[in-house]
Formats: C-alpha cells, structure tokens, sequence
C-alpha cells in the first residue's frame, strides 16, 4: 500500500547541509507492524513526517496506493490526512482547550460532515477511556493523553496510523499498554509504523528498520 | 461541535491574550467615537448659536432709503418709503434660494430636499390706542422659523387672520393684554398674545398676518422686504443674493456677513484636524493588534500543527482566525464605544465650552464595523503566514 523509493531529506545548504535522509528505500504492505529504529538524530521522525505528508522529501518517491503523494500540493495532503494516514506523537499533541471527546472529535470537525460525539465515544471505549470523555488534557496522566491521541487517529478511519515514540514518555507498564494497543489495533486491519527507541517493543513488531546517521542499516 | 464552538473555547481558555489584542482594539475606536461626539455635540452647539443670528439674507426693494440690520428704529417712526415688492417675487426668491441650497448640499431626491425659511414682511405705521405703532405683516409660519428665539410670554402665536402678536414694550406702553380687540385702520384684530422682551426692534413692534396687514393698509400684493435663512456651512449665501439681484427685477438682495459663519469654518477645520487624529491612533491601534495577532499566532504554531496534522485545511485555520478576531472585534467595538462616549462627556466640555454632550446610538454600528474590520483586517496576515509553516515545521519550533 505504501512505498518509500530512494528519499533523501537534507537541511541547510552548502557546507552546512545536513543529511537527515540518505536513500532510504522500504516498503508497507496491508495489515504491516514495522518499527523504525535508530539513535536519536538518525531520521527516524524525519522519515515518519515524510510518508505522512507533514514534510517533504528532497528527493526521491512516497506511494501510496500507487500515487504519489510526496510532491502533492497542500490541499491535496489535506485529503490524505483526512483519510488514509494519521498521526499518533510522543507529545501527544492534544489542543489543551478541548476535553478529550472534543479532541477526538476534531478530524471530523475539520472534514466537515457528522460532528455528533457518538463515534467519538466510541473510539474513547475502544482505548478504554470512555470515563474520562470530558476532562481537559491537563486533567489526564500520559498514558491517558496518548489514549486520547490514538482514539483521535482511529476516529477517521485510516488504513496507516504513523506512530512516532507513542511510549516515549511513559513508564514501563504504561508504554506496555499503549503497544498493546497497538498490536490490537493491528490485528483490527489498520497497518501501523511506529517509531521506538525501545527493542523490546521493536519485538513485538513484524518487520524492523534500524536507521543510521540517515540511512537504512538493518532490516529484519 | 463546529469550529467556532473550538474558536470559542481557546478564546476562554486564552482570556488575558484575547484580551489585550482587544485593548488595541479598544483604545482605537474609542478615540474616533469620543472625538466624533463631541465634535457632533459642538457642532449643535455651533447651529444652536446660529439660530439666534436669524436672517442672513434680506430682499428689499430696490430703492429703499434704510438699512434694515442696523436697526435703530424709534417707535412710531415711519421708516418704509413708497417702494414695495410684488408678492410673486417672494416665491421667484424661495425658488432661487431653495435650488441653490439644495445644489450646494447635493440633495437630489425631490423628497428630501431642504426648504430655507422665507419670510416676507410688510411694514406699515398705524395708530393703535391714541399712540403711533409700527405695524409689521408677517406669514406667521416661515416668520418663526425665522425668528426662533421668540418665545410668547403671554397667551398664544398668531394663526388666524384677525389676530395680533404685541411686541414687549408696545403691550406695556400700550397697557395691551391678550384678549384684547383693536382697530387698525378699520380691521378688526384682536392680540392674542405678547412676546417675551427680545432686546430688538422687535419689542416695538406689532405682528398681525401678511394679508391682514396688505388689507389694513390698501397694500394688497406687496411687502417690504423678504428675510431668508439659508443656514449651513456650505450655503453659498453670497451666491444666492447675485443670483436674486440678477434673476429678480426692482430688488435688492444683501447677504448679511455673520460671525456665526466664521464660527462654523473654524469648527469643521477642528472637526477635520480631530478627524486625523481619530485616523492616526486607529491606524497605531491597529498596528497593536496586529503585533498581539503576530504574538498569539506564534504562540498556537504548535496548536496549528496538531489542528493540520488531524485535517485542517489552511482556509479552515485562517477562519479560525477570523471568527476570533470577529470576537475581539464585537467586543472591542461595543467596550470602544461606550469608553469612548463615557471619554467624550469627560473632555467635551473642555473643548468647547458649555456643550451638551449626548451620547449617538448609531455610533455604536459605526464603532463596531471599524472594530471588526480592524480586528480582521490585523488578523489575516499572521494567520495566513502561520498557514505557510510546514506542518512538521511547527513541531519542532518546541
């Protein structure tokens, strides 16, 4: 379903360009769990933000079903981000104004049809926080905002969720939770890329890739 | 829930940004609706003046031996020669008068225009009760228009054809009192009432109906002179009296040169001069608000990202945007033009002395679209520039 060819993403100019991407190549198919690994700095978000559409390639292809979507124009990359792909980060990323069904309401908002909170309720039972629909971000642990983020990617529907270090500021247990989520989510269809520092985690996904300094040391 | 339902709960969230980009908001309307109430409330002040200057263009007769301005008529002294205008004249006069004030205030609607009293006189000399009494035919309607300081101590104006008006001092030299019946030259009238003392030639006289004058005295069709009131500040009153001189055969138009016109020019040259300054402190509030945007837009970059991360497209943020500066707007504008009317009660009475000031409801429409627009006019650069970040961009500024 997706298709990374030969992306490269480089920063600044002259002598003091720095290479983030260096032709990475990898491939995701319908029903895939693969983790993105790699020290820090070594592109793994840079390579996420590229397949979803949230940056641009400096050269090379991202395919998605057969179309390209690396060179597409902003309102083009809105209708992807409308459907196919969304995005769970490690900060979570939840507007602090709005409670938690009203973050999970938001893609809809913005798609513009059925803004009724009954999907979202929902998506908040499906990550088991139906009970905490109407607190405020500020009122809710790590674990909880990350629960709140994953309903949110899952209210549109979207055949790839890209999850960047979703556990990455959670303690043990509740980063054992949130990827067992995850892996639930999996076996439910939707394909997942995740990026994680954590091997164990890695372990649990079908398919690793170990970035270096840009470039793609390790499949397996 | 729909985006401005979103719009509104950040604006609740954000209540101390929101509102110090209202302040700029604020401070720039209510300059323009202090400044245009007073200067409103001075210019009432200035025509409230004006009506005491009554007639500022006088028709005569084109040979005539006195000076009408210049008052200095004794009682009982016969002042009008033999030298009469013709009653049409009256209305070839109104005619002229009446275009040519329209045209200068650019009324073209038939239904709107503007009517400048004029008042036709006929001054005769009678002799009422034993003592000699000038006699003054008036049309009582457009005479009060005229004469707007007149103000009937004792019973009633005149609108019937048999009644009379005294003047202050001839009701006392004459011991005359409302009710009483008189003969003039063989008509019957009776004074219905006395004016209040004017301190003008005016306490002398006696006022009866333009006809009943013309009948008394075998004046049929005639009057002494024809008083305009072509007051504004764009009247070309000089204008008007060539126009009748030359228009108008066997008169003499004289345009009275007045203070008050004086007055008037100096007021729309301080209207104008607070007018740009209005201008000026709208234009740097605007410039406040729009730094506060720039500030607040910078603050939600990240707010943005996560906003276009999920679906929004650009159009959708910069609505957003919008509906916010729309809030800031209403309330800037409604809190601009209460401060401001509340500013121009404090400061009227400063600039011009004895002014009443009164506070314009329709100033409040007025205050809030210069709120809006500047609200919205402020907001649309930085929200369009926040719509320009790259999405992964906006993350990583944290």
């Amino acid at each position: 379903m997706l298709e990374v060819k030969c992306v490269s993403k480089f920063y600044g100019e002259g002598t003091t360009r720095v290479v983030a991407l260096d032709d990475v190549s990898l491939r995701v198919d319908d029903g895939d769990f693969i983790a993105v690994m790699g020290p820090s700095g070594s592109g793994k978000s840079t390579l996420l933000n590229i397949i979803g559409g949230l940056d641009q390639p400096s050269r090379g292809e991202v395919i998605l079903d057969g179309r390209r979507i690396d060179d597409l124009d902003e309102n083009a990359l809105v209708d992807i981000r409308r459907g196919d792909i969304a995005y769970v980060f490690q900060q979570y990323h939840l507007l602090p104004s709005l409670t938690a069904i009203e973050n999970v309401l938001l893609p809809l908002l913005f798609r513009g049809g059925d803004t009724r909170p009954k999907k979202a309720m929902d998506m908040l039972r499906r990550v088991g926080l139906e009970k905490r629909a109407d607190h405020k971000p500020g009122q809710l642990s790590g674990g909880e905002q990350q629960r709140v983020a994953i309903a949110r990617a899952l209210v549109g529907d979207p055949s790839l969720i890209l999850a960047d270090e979703p556990t990455g500021n959670m303690d043990q247990k509740t980063g054992t939770e949130i990827l067992e989520l995850f892996t639930r989510l999996n076996r439910d269809g939707h394909s997942i890329i995740m990026v994680t520092h954590n091997p164990e985690i890695a372990g649990q996904a079908g398919q690793t890739i170990v970035l270096k300094d840009g470039r793609v040391e390790s499949t397996s | 829930m729909r985006l401005h339902q979103m719009v509104a709960k950040d604006i609740v969230r954000r209540k101390k940004r929101v509102l110090y980009a209202m302040l700029g908001v604020v401070v720039g309307t209510m300059t323009v609706i202090s400044i245009l109430t007073v200067s409103l409330a001075g210019e009432a002040k200035i025509y409230a003046q004006l009506e005491e200057y009554g007639a500022n263009l006088v028709v005569l007769p084109a040979i005539s031996q006195f000076d009408l301005e210049l008052g200095g008529l004794e009682l009982g002294a016969v002042t009008v020669g033999e030298n009469y205008i013709p009653e049409y004249k009256v209305s070839e006069v109104r005619q002229i008068t009446d275009d040519m004030v329209n045209h200068a205030l650019g009324i073209q609607d038939e239904r709107n225009r503007y009517a400048a009293p004029v008042a036709p006189r006929l001054y005769a000399s009678a002799t009422v009760k034993g003592a000699s009494v000038q006699v003054v035919g008036i049309d009582a309607v457009e005479e009060r228009k005229i004469k707007t300081w007149w103000r009937v101590h004792e019973g009633k104006y005149i609108d019937e054809s048999d009644e009379a008006l005294a003047g202050a001092w001839v009701a006392e030299l004459l011991g005359l009192s409302s009710g009483e019946v008189l003969d003039l030259n063989g008509v019957g009238i009776t004074v219905v009432g006395i004016l209040k003392e004017t301190g003008s030639d005016d306490d002398y006289r006696m006022f009866v109906p333009l006809g009943t004058a013309q009948e008394a005295f075998g004046k049929e069709g005639m009057v002494s002179s024809v008083d305009v009131r072509a007051l504004c500040t764009a009247c070309p009153v000089e204008d008007i009296a060539d126009e009748v001189n030359m228009m108008v055969s066997g008169v003499r138009a004289v345009a009275v040169k007045q203070i008050a016109m004086t007055e008037m020019t100096m007021m729309e040259r301080v209207n104008r001069f607070m007018l740009a300054l209005a201008g000026i402190t709208l234009a740097v509030g605007l410039f406040g608000v729009v730094n506060t945007m720039m500030t607040s837009v910078h603050e939600r970059i990240r707010d943005i990202g996560i906003m276009r991360a999920v679906g929004a497209s650009r159009n959708q943020i910069v609505k957003a945007f919008i509906y916010e500066a729309i809030v800031v707007g209403v309330v800037g504008g409604i809190l601009g033009y209460v401060v401001g009317t509340l500013l121009a009660f404090v400061i009227g009475p400063v600039i011009f002395e004895g002014i009443s000031v009164t506070y314009v409801p329709q100033y409040l429409a007025l205050s809030l679209v210069l709120a809006i627009v500047v609200a919205v006019v402020a907001t649309l650069y930085p929200a369009f520039r926040a719509t320009r970040v790259r999405v992964a961009d906006s993350f990583r500024s944290l």
